[in-house]
């Protein structure tokens, strides 16, 4: 069937871009709809249509899959009253008639009318007989394929005693304890380096992620294979891990792998700074931003100078508390009494100008 | 009670038409997939062992998609035949039938289904008409 309905070039491209980042209507079955859309084509071309509109395949897709889900909870609901768990054949006859019920069907208005000879049954069996054998165009399989996941065994599967009697043996067992005893043995070790406590939070993040994610690893080894894993060294598994999937391998950490790679040379005087400031690796990046800011600090001050001296004493205060790297190049009136601060959004930009310019206009009153 | 075992055979003649009926559906493929509507009736909670049922679902849906579709049918060749009665000329290029969300909104509308678009306002009065007289 060709599909046609659109009456210039550019509606059909346009509606081809539009297609694609159509983000509000993404539904979860889109697989189902898109079947559903191939059958409801093939059917309407044994009706007698040659060609079709997009949006009136999708509405009338959208409706058989919608009649589909009506009978099967309608007939679910019959056989739930009847007190069974599974439909029958007269559970999906009754739905048909409820659906049927709209138009009328022979023999609606029998109340003591029997299911059987229903005659809903009735307009089938003859559409059967007359309506040709067209099968679906494709190759369905199964779907939604469901995977198997076979969860961590348990105690008794395992073989492994449960550490007390309040534990009984058909719990899932505790993963290895190579998952989490890094993380006890890391806290006392952070806590005696008075280093900051922000370097210590980073310090005590990096040794849980480490244990975090061999049992992380662990887990979907177990999901995919079933079982645990005999006990073996943290490093030996990270190894296999890495082995096997790189995204599946520990975080390296800050030192452990050199890379040459980067094309950015460092200039000798930022360097030297760095090696003489701090020699934790941690700090390294603190240290860059603080150098930066010094060796732009003449710069800084020849512009100060030139322009005006007001709030020149805060703004040296404030260089020498703060450490990161907020740095604005003003030019003429609208640097006037601008802190070194770099101002990424446009309104903070205007609310300064106008405490600029109102300063002005202040002093120009008093003076 | 005298006519009970005449109607029991009736009774009985019908059971066995039905089960007849649905052995037959087994030899009929559906257009319809028996995964797509066993997907969808999973969907909706609906529980059974038996094939058949499945297949009895498939057609019935057909069936009321074939209804749909020819009742817009009717009303698109209903259409063409008021156009070509204006014109005859337009014989030859209305011969394509194509199934348009006004004809399908229409034959819905007898089924209980609302896909009435909302009115709006346009720049042209040519905006939205029937493609096929659109060419003129």
């Amino acid at each position: 069937m060709k599909d046609g309905g659109l009456e210039n070039k550019n509606e059909l491209e346009n509606s081809k871009k539009q297609s694609k980042p159509y983000k509000f209507y993404r539904k979860s079955d889109n697989f189902a709809l898109a079947i559903a859309k191939v059958a409801v084509a093939q059917v309407c071309e044994s009706v007698g249509f040659q060609s079709f509109q997009h949006s009136a395949l999708e509405t009338l897709s959208d409706v058989t899959a919608r009649y589909i889900c009506t009978l099967g909870k309608t007939s679910n609901f019959n056989a739930n009253l009847a007190g069974r768990l599974e439909s029958n054949v007269f559970d999906i006859i009754q739905g048909l008639e409820e659906l049927e019920s709209g138009l009328g069907f022979v023999g609606a208005s029998d109340v003591n009318r029997c299911l059987a000879h229903s005659g809903v049954v009735k307009d089938i069996v003859h559409f059967v007989g007359d309506a040709a054998d067209v099968p679906f165009a494709y190759d369905v399989s199964r779907f939604p394929v469901v995977k198997e996941r076979k969860g961590m065994g348990s105690f008794w599967e395992k073989g492994e005693e449960p550490h007390g009697e309040h534990i009984p043996c058909w719990l899932p067992a505790f993963p290895d304890p190579e998952t989490y005893a890094a993380q006890s043995t890391a806290r006392n070790e952070t806590m005696s380096v008075s280093n900051g406590v922000k370097t210590g939070l980073v310090r005590i993040e990096r040794k849980i992620e480490r244990p975090l994610l061999n049992f992380q690893q662990q887990f979907a080894r177990n999901g995919n294979e079933g079982g645990s894993s005999p006990v073996g060294g943290d490093s030996g598994k990270a190894r296999e891990a890495s082995n096997s999937n790189p995204y599946l391998a520990a975080p390296l950490h800050f030192g452990e792998k050199d890379v040459d790679v980067s094309p950015v040379i460092l200039p000798t005087k930022l360097s030297n700074e760095v090696a003489s400031r701090d020699p934790v690796p941690e700090n390294r990046f603190v240290g860059n931003q603080v150098s930066v800011l010094e060796t732009f600090a003449p710069a800084i001050e020849a512009i100060k100078s030139g322009i005006c001296e007001y709030g020149s004493g805060k703004k040296n205060v404030l260089c020498s508390q703060r450490p990161t790297v907020r740095f604005k190049i003003g030019i003429g009136k609208k640097s006037l009494n601008t802190t070194p601060n770099f101002i990424s959004k446009n309104k903070d930009l205007e609310k300064i100008e106008n405490d600029n310019q109102k300063d002005e206009r202040k002093r120009s009153r008093i003076f | 009670m005298n006519h009970n075992p005449q109607s029991s055979d009736g009774k009985h003649d019908d059971d066995s038409a039905l089960s007849d009926f649905l052995a037959s559906l087994m030899d009929y493929t559906p257009t319809i997939p028996d995964e797509l509507v066993e997907h969808y009736l999973s969907k909706s909670g609906f529980q059974s062992p038996d094939v058949r049922l499945i297949r009895l679902v498939a057609v019935a849906t057909q069936k009321f998609v074939a209804e749909v579709a020819s009742d817009a049918l009717m009303h698109c060749k209903a259409r063409q035949a008021a156009v070509v009665k204006d014109k005859r000329d337009k014989q030859q290029k209305d011969k394509r039938l194509i199934l348009t969300m006004d004809d399908l909104s229409k034959s819905l509308r007898e089924y209980g289904v609302n896909v009435k678009h909302q009115e709006y306002f346009a720049d042209s009065p040519s905006t939205g008409i029937d493609p096929a007289s659109r060419e003129e």
